[in-house]
């Protein structure tokens, strides 16, 4: 008796095979999109462990960095640092595998090809061949070559080889400050602090070949510079294993292990009368970003499949009881002829099981598929090879079940419903019948009557209302969320660049370099402006949590090249007492801080007093904007670098080069935010046309119903004469009445969506400040608007090829 | 208004067959009267005898194949879905079995639809039928608050709330009890005598014969006797 009542049900549901197929489709989906995003990060998570491993062969990454980039330390200096911290460790705990010195300058390229010579902005690593800690890393059949050993030797980063047509064996001259060299190609590889190829103090990596990093040996190094061996501005300590460090982006504090370091380098460094800021990993930009888009890999998985699962049952527990609902006469039927509440529940407990068992099987069929195609993209985007490539049984397991559940669920509230028809009810017509609402009446009751029908036909089932709204808001969720963060991005951030800078390029000047640069743009007609940009700044937050920041200093902020988007308070002045700043909107968050208020914060390790008297916004890195006169005294430093206007017709060329720590140009820098965000908002675009794919499935499941369920009445008006056109224009302001509700709630999921993504990307290091662009916002919801008025032809269709006769049958019964 | 003279109606040698895989089944075979204006007519005959297809064929909700249906003279649309809404829209009340109200709406503004679908909707008349059917008491109540026998009177109203010159109905006590029908019956043909309406009935029940000014009844899909009754079409 059972299977006949579940083959009943099959072919029931086979009759509507279009909505079955969605449902199937949907749940694919949500397995296909747990399983690639489950399976990404697993394989970046293996690939990270790998490029920062650390064993007995040394550590790719070091625990702690030390660095003072306005002075440099003398090998000596350095020895003696290393010597007191090594005898004031304790025997006890993780020992201390290495201190080392390392010299890191910017600098630049000059790469010449066919179009000429080129200068590109570089960074440029001095390494021992037998350094301990940060290391190049050469995975096998990934990387050419060999580290660099004697003074002539370079290692190039290999994100750039290919743009720059570099190989083993090429000859490339390159330069850091006003002295310049040439280098042999001996190796190609990467470097755990240049996974995302972002100069410091910016998260935009320019595009490919626009910023080099090279790796020469510690006497290449000094032999680029012009300085003694051993010569640092860097030093390294890798302690055995990884200790623990804080994460920013949680809220509980894990440094509990590196504080105990951190106290012994202090000391350290007091007793060897050295300044430095100290940074552990955390602290660390390039290695936090990275550590913190891995985590987000791995937390996006879930609520993505989360939240397509969710769609794909409110899919099936509508449907189902709308099923449950157009069979009721059978089911009345059944129950009369003496068949049980189990036998009729078992099939509507089994439907959405085999609907989610085919949607789980081809769901893990493509997601191998899926896993491949986002690692591909990750090579493409970061430039790191991803080693090795597998999915884990356990992912399977991990994300099919969770679907299976929820999908199984779903089922289970049709179900009841079935078992629980009262078939005398069903049989005399009692179920049909129920009272309008007297508040819906009262308040459409001025409309005309066609106009108030529909609006109280819409609101008739009310849950299924909300759920119709609710699987919307969660399609566009995923449709919109992205595309808001993204254009809120794009607006604050490039917007910035774009519309209140005026520089073309900034170039970086060693101590005294201004007067070269000044003459050099005197000659050429240029304009220009220093100032001071320096990654030196430091400040507890209440938790005690020790925060650091960019310093940045202008003469002016009203008649200056880049003008600064001051959301709050006022642009800084000369002041006596302690020195005006404005920080950015993200610090001021993180921190707690207000306008008006006086802080102690640390500038290259020294105290100082700031008053606090605007906020900006448009940038994602922590940043302290001072006046440049207050924040060279704090300092002792004059300018880092430049801006320069340049007139038509003047380019940057060698010779600023030559007399520059390196060059970037304001264009480059702004095709380099274009192309990331571009490439950031294609990771998310199959997810956002799935979302909008989710959206059309569910409004037209929700219109076909309201429409079939309506079939009575409708019948009812046609047989009474009504045309088609005027049932036309009723089922028009319905699908526009839900559309506009349905867009509404669409855009308010969007920015929850946004709004949440945004925090969970955003950290001390990289705040995104969520901006409601409203054209997003109409673009949004004139979609769902126009999905649902869409979906009236298919209503007007459905009432044209209505068999009145058997309707009027049917009325009659 | 017609001459007595002129029929409002008038069906000759209808047929409404229908092809099945078992061969052709004859639902109307050759029907043939004519209906004057303000005749209440009542259609007569055991089940599957074709009286629901006549009625069918008689508010162009089915398209007879064969013969000729004219109605004020005009040939009757057929198998033109729109033309056959508008001959509907234009001449005919239908008053169902089950009522079939819409359960959003209030008993008033059920016939304000009509009526705005119609293009002339007119709250008045609305309640003037609404009083003519005895629920004035009513007009702000929904379907679900009030019976069955109000809820067929309600209906009643409605068929005839824009006018038509034709009203029909299948059934339509089918669904009361004896005492509830005869209110009904008693409605239907006071508010058909006000509004000079001709009317048409399929009905099982002999009962309602009294109502009627003829009777037709039908077997196998052919007329089997017509009878003109002493039943005063004015009083």
């Amino acid at each position: 008796m059972s299977a006949l009542l579940n083959k009943r049900l099959a072919r029931s549901l086979w009759r509507t095979k279009l909505r079955l197929l969605a449902v199937v489709l949907m749940v694919s989906v949500g397995v296909f999109a747990g399983i690639t995003f489950g399976g990404y990060s697993h394989n970046l998570d293996g690939m990270y462990e790998t490029l920062q491993g650390d064993d007995e062969e040394g550590a790719n990454l070091a625990d702690l960095w030390i660095d003072n980039r306005s002075a440099s330390w003398t090998s000596e200096e350095v020895a003696t640092f290393c010597g007191a911290l090594g005898s004031s460790w304790p025997s006890t705990g993780a020992a201390l595998d290495s201190c080392e010195g390392r010299s890191i300058v910017q600098g630049t390229m000059f790469h010449t090809n066919e179009s000429g010579t080129h200068i590109i902005n570089s960074l440029w690593h001095g390494i021992p061949e037998d350094a301990n800690a940060d290391k190049v890393w050469m995975p096998d059949e990934h990387s050419e070559g060999r580290v660099a050993s004697s003074a002539d030797e370079i290692v190039i980063d290999a994100h750039v080889v290919e743009a720059l047509d570099l190989s083993l064996g090429d000859a490339v001259v390159i330069g850091a400050g006003t002295t310049s060299a040439e280098f042999t190609i001996v190796g190609i590889g990467y470097h755990p602090l240049h996974v995302f190829m972002a100069p410091e103090g910016s998260l935009f990596p320019p595009e490919a070949g626009q910023y080099v990093v090279g790796y020469l040996s510690d006497s290449g190094m000094a032999r680029l510079t012009n300085t003694s061996l051993g010569s640092s501005n860097t030093l390294l300590l890798d302690v055995e294993g990884t200790p623990s460090f804080d994460l920013p982006d949680t809220e509980g504090y894990e440094g509990d292990e590196i504080d105990a370091v951190k106290a012994l380098v202090s000391d350290a460094l007091d007793v060897a009368e050295l300044d430095g800021r100290v940074r552990d990993r955390g602290q660390n930009e390039p290695v936090e970003i990275m550590r913190q888009d891995l985590e987000g890999a791995k937390r996006t998985s879930i609520p993505f499949t989360v939240m397509i699962a969710a769609i794909a049952s409110i899919t099936i527990v509508l449907s189902l009881q709308r099923l449950v609902q157009s069979q009721a006469k059978e089911i009345a039927v059944l129950r009369t002829l003496g068949v049980n509440r189990t036998s009729l529940m078992t099939g509507y407990l089994i439907a959405p099981l085999v609907i989610g068992a085919i949607g789980c099987g081809l769901g893990a069929l493509m997601g191998p598929w899926g896993v491949n195609g986002m690692l591909d993209f990750y090579e493409g985007i970061v430039g790191l090879p991803i080693t090795e490539r597998e999915v884990p049984l356990e992912l399977y397991t991990a994300v099919m079940l969770p679907t299976m559940l929820v999908v199984f669920l779903s089922g289970a509230f049709p179900a009841w419903k079935s078992s629980r028809l009262d078939p005398l009810e069903v049989l005399s017509g009692q179920n049909q019948m129920r009272v309008g609402s007297s508040l819906l009446r009262r308040l459409t009751s001025w409309m005309p009557t066609t106009l108030g029908l529909s609006i109280r036909s819409s609101v008739r089932k009310p849950i299924r209302l909300m759920m119709t709204f609710l699987a919307v808001g969660i399609s566009l969720m995923l449709f919109g969320s992205v595309q808001m963060m993204s254009a809120g991005l794009q607006d604050t951030i490039v917007g910035g660049l774009e519309e209140q800078q005026s520089w073309d390029a900034q170039v970086y000047i060693g101590e005294g370099g201004e007067a070269s640069i000044i003459e050099w743009a005197n000659e050429r007609g240029a304009t220009y402006e220093p100032l001071i940009e320096m990654p030196l700044g430091a400040v507890d937050d209440a938790d005690g949590l020790e925060r650091v920041f960019t310093l940045v200093g202008f003469d002016s902020y009203e008649n200056g090249m880049r003008n600064v988007n001051v959301i709050e308070g006022e642009r800084p002045q000369p002041s006596n007492g302690p020195s005006e700043v404005m920080m950015d909107e993200g610090s001021m968050v993180f921190l707690g801080w207000s306008v008006g208020e006086q802080h102690t914060v640390l500038l290259n390790g020294a105290e100082h007093d700031i008053t606090v008297v605007g906020t900006t916004r448009g940038e994602l890195v922590r940043t302290m904007y001072f006046l440049r006169a207050d924040l060279g005294e704090a300092l002792g430093v004059d300018a880092t670098s430049m801006y320069l206007a340049l007139p038509e017709g003047v380019t940057v060329d060698a010779s600023l080069a030559e007399i520059s720590m390196g060059v970037i140009e304001r264009q480059t820098l702004i095709d380099g935010m274009n192309s990331l965000i571009e490439q950031q908002t294609q990771i998310f675009q199959a997810m956002m046309y799935l979302g909008l794919m989710f959206t059309i499935a569910v409004m037209f499941n929700t219109m076909i119903m309201n429409v079939a369920e309506r079939d009575f009445e409708l019948a009812t008006l046609r047989v009474l004469g009504a045309s088609t056109r005027s049932l036309g224009f009723m089922l028009l302001f319905e699908s526009l009445l839900i559309g506009i509700i349905g867009g509404l709630v669409g855009v308010a999921f969007a920015y929850g969506g946004a709004v949440g993504l945004a925090a969970s990307f955003s950290s001390w290091q990289f705040f995104v400040a969520i901006v409601v662009v409203p054209s997003v916002a109409y673009q949004l919801m004139a979609g769902v608007i126009v999905i649902a008025v869409a979906m009236t032809p298919i209503g007007i269709w459905r009432l044209r090829r209505m068999d009145l006769v058997e309707k009027v049958k049917d009325l009659s019964q | 208004m017609s001459d007595m003279s002129d029929p409002l109606l008038q069906m000759k040698n209808l047929q409404r067959h229908y092809e099945t895989p078992a061969g052709v089944v004859k639902a109307l075979d050759g029907v043939s009267f004519e209906i004057h204006e303000g005749e209440r007519v009542i259609l007569l005959g055991p089940s599957g005898s074709g009286k629901t297809t006549l009625l069918n064929c008689l508010s162009a909700l089915d398209s007879p194949t064969g013969g000729s249906y004219r109605f004020l003279g005009e040939e009757v649309p057929r198998n033109q879905s729109e033309k056959m809404t508008s001959f509907r829209r234009d001449n005919i009340g239908y008053v169902f079995q089950f009522f079939n109200l819409l359960q959003d709406l209030t008993v008033l503004e059920n016939i304000l639809l009509i009526q705005e679908l119609a293009g002339k909707k007119d709250p008045a008349r609305a309640k003037e039928l609404l009083g003519l059917v005895g629920l004035d008491a009513e007009v702000d109540r929904f379907p679900g608050e009030i019976s069955g026998g109000q809820q067929q009177r309600v209906a009643i109203a409605r068929s005839i709330a824009k006018r038509p010159t034709l009203l029909l109905g299948d059934e339509l006590t089918g669904n009361l009890d004896t005492e509830t029908s005869n209110k009904v019956m008693e409605a239907l043909v006071s508010a058909c005598k006000q509004e000079n309406i001709t009317s048409v009935f399929v009905t099982h029940d002999e009962g309602l014969v009294r109502y009627a000014t003829r009777v037709i009844r039908i077997d196998s899909g052919k007329i089997v006797s017509d009878e003109h009754l002493a039943n005063d079409q004015e009083a």
